[in-house]
């Protein structure tokens, strides 16, 4: 079953300002007060990587990462499940995912992973 | 506030020291900087250590109470100042303000890492700690990986081209091999790294779209100065600098929170105030040291500080300007790239180096001639916490 994706974001009820991730106070008008916002629809990628010196705790060959912004405005990180030969473009608009992104102790950890749509 | 004064530097060598712990490169940093300073058995009032993995590396923390003791530096005031890359940029603003306010008089700053304890697995995930916890550092994000995701901005916006990345790396890495206390001391050609097609096997991808050659090292390796107010020195053995000014400022954790991911708003608002501070503009400037951790860095740094308008730092150090000898000379020490990037030590060694070029110290192959101002600029995390020095020699 696929899975909701997890990402919080946090729109200040003042003054509009769409954060992600949490800050305690509004980065442009200084609030507390914050709702909840979910990410909707599909993200167009902003930048991405290919990593080939990966840090401990992956044991791969490669990692794709980038940052993209949902349709609602939300942008996130979120690693992309594509082989070396695909060839990725900015601005390419990409299906989001939940799903494992690392291994702590044999435990899987979710994040956001970006998938090109078919 | 006082005018504050660097009157001793010492650095060791950066690279690989297998033969040395933390502390012994803090210590020999140390005593070079008190004997350059002519202190020999003097104390001094405080002392600050810039480093970010003590901790979290070599299993030791307090630093710097460990160092007073060593050094017999006993009862100094003594810190760690912790601020991931730019720890040596901040111990150097601590010990700079200790001075300035009048609270002490002598003051030795010191910075250092040792990196190379950690198999490169380890060291580019203790970087990566930097990163936000969980919008960024799980998903395996490396500090190549952020710079390789702005420079594809950087390259879309502006038009760097690989070619502009590969004539810093080729620069600095020339620097490098002239500086004894580099850590790469290896020149390359244009040949070697870039339009042939071995350079895809000497120069491979470490995170598209950057290569190995536009990385620094991961070294070990320790710099440190001394301080004390300008007003102080009597007949002074060397030229006397001070640092006229200095900046500070922070920006978001998370690169995808910047409005516009390709403005180092923080590196810009650094330089400003460090350039008000010390009353003179980006044109005085005749030396600058700035943080090209990644050859894009040394780019970008030089249109934010205002050297270059935006756009125009890749032209000109493909057409030469920041040679030696150039418009605006950057990095002839080799910078990040060739000397070396231990972590904490980085903001203290680029003060070292322009206080030997403002005091006419380097030999001619690296010294930039009748130097009088200086600039260093020590970047920390993803440019999220950027500090900036302007140096004045004093006209005696």
């Amino acid at each position: 079953m696929k899975k909701e994706i997890q990402i919080i974001a946090y729109k200040c009820k003042k003054c509009g300002k769409l954060h992600f991730p949490f800050h305690d106070r509004c980065l442009a008008c200084k609030s507390r007060d914050f709702e909840q916002v979910r990410p909707a629809g599909n993200a167009k990628l902003l930048t991405f990587t290919r990593i080939y010196n990966l840090p401990w705790g992956f044991d791969q060959r490669y990692l794709t990462i980038g940052v993209a912004e949902f349709e609602n405005g939300i942008r996130a990180m979120g690693q992309i499940a594509v082989d070396e030969k695909y060839d990725l473009k900015v601005g390419q608009v990409m299906e989001p995912t939940w799903a494992p992104v690392r291994y702590e102790y044999d435990e899987a950890v979710y994040g956001l992973v970006l998938q090109p749509l078919a | 506030m006082r005018d504050v004064a660097v009157i001793g530097v010492g650095m060791i060598q950066f690279g690989r020291r297998d033969e040395d712990s933390l502390m012994d490169m803090l210590a020999y940093a140390s005593l070079k900087a008190l004997d350059d300073a002519g202190l020999g058995d003097q104390s001094v009032d405080a002392v600050y250590v810039g480093n970010m993995g003590g901790g979290a590396i070599q299993h030791q923390s307090a630093i710097a109470s460990s160092l007073v003791d060593r050094l017999s530096l006993l009862p100094a005031a003594a810190e760690t100042v912790e601020n991931g890359p730019a720890s040596g940029g901040s111990a150097v603003k601590n010990g700079l303000l200790a001075v300035a306010s009048g609270y002490y008089d002598t003051v030795l700053v010191v910075g250092g890492e040792k990196m190379r304890d950690l198999t490169g697995w380890r060291a580019t995930d203790f970087v990566a700690t930097m990163t936000h916890p969980t919008a960024e550092y799980i998903y395996g994000i490396t500090l190549p990986g952020m710079a390789g995701m702005f420079t594809r901005l950087y390259m879309e916006k502006y038009g760097v081209t690989r070619e502009m990345l590969v004539a810093v790396a080729i620069k600095n890495q020339d620097m490098g091999g002239l500086n004894p206390y580099a850590h790469v001391e290896m020149a390359i050609t244009k040949e070697g790294i870039y339009d042939n097609p071995a350079s895809i096997v000497n120069n491979p991808v470490v995170a598209d779209p950057l290569h190995l050659y536009d990385a620094c090292p991961v070294s070990d390796g320790a710099a440190a100065l001394i301080l004390c107010p300008l007003d102080k020195i009597k007949n002074p053995a060397k030229p006397s600098v001070v640092i006229a000014g200095f900046g500070q400022a922070t920006d978001t954790q998370t690169l995808q929170e910047r409005e516009d991911p390709t403005d180092l708003k923080a590196v810009t608002l650094a330089a400003q105030q460090a350039f008000e501070r010390a009353k003179l503009k980006p044109s005085d400037i005749h030396v600058a040291e700035l943080h090209d951790a990644f050859t894009i860095l040394e780019i970008a740094e030089s249109e934010h500080v205002g050297f270059f308008k935006k756009g125009e730092g890749g032209k000109a150090a493909l057409a030469g300007k920041t040679k030696l000898g150039g418009q605006i000379p950057i990095n002839v020490s080799g910078g990040l790239k060739a000397r070396g990037h231990p972590v904490g030590g980085t903001g203290v060694a680029q003060v070292v180096d322009i206080v030997w070029q403002l005091r006419h110290e380097l030999p001619k192959n690296r010294q930039v001639k009748n130097a009088q101002n200086g600039l260093t600029v020590n970047f920390g995390g993803f440019g999220n916490n950027v500090l900036a020095f302007v140096l004045r020699r004093v006209q005696q």
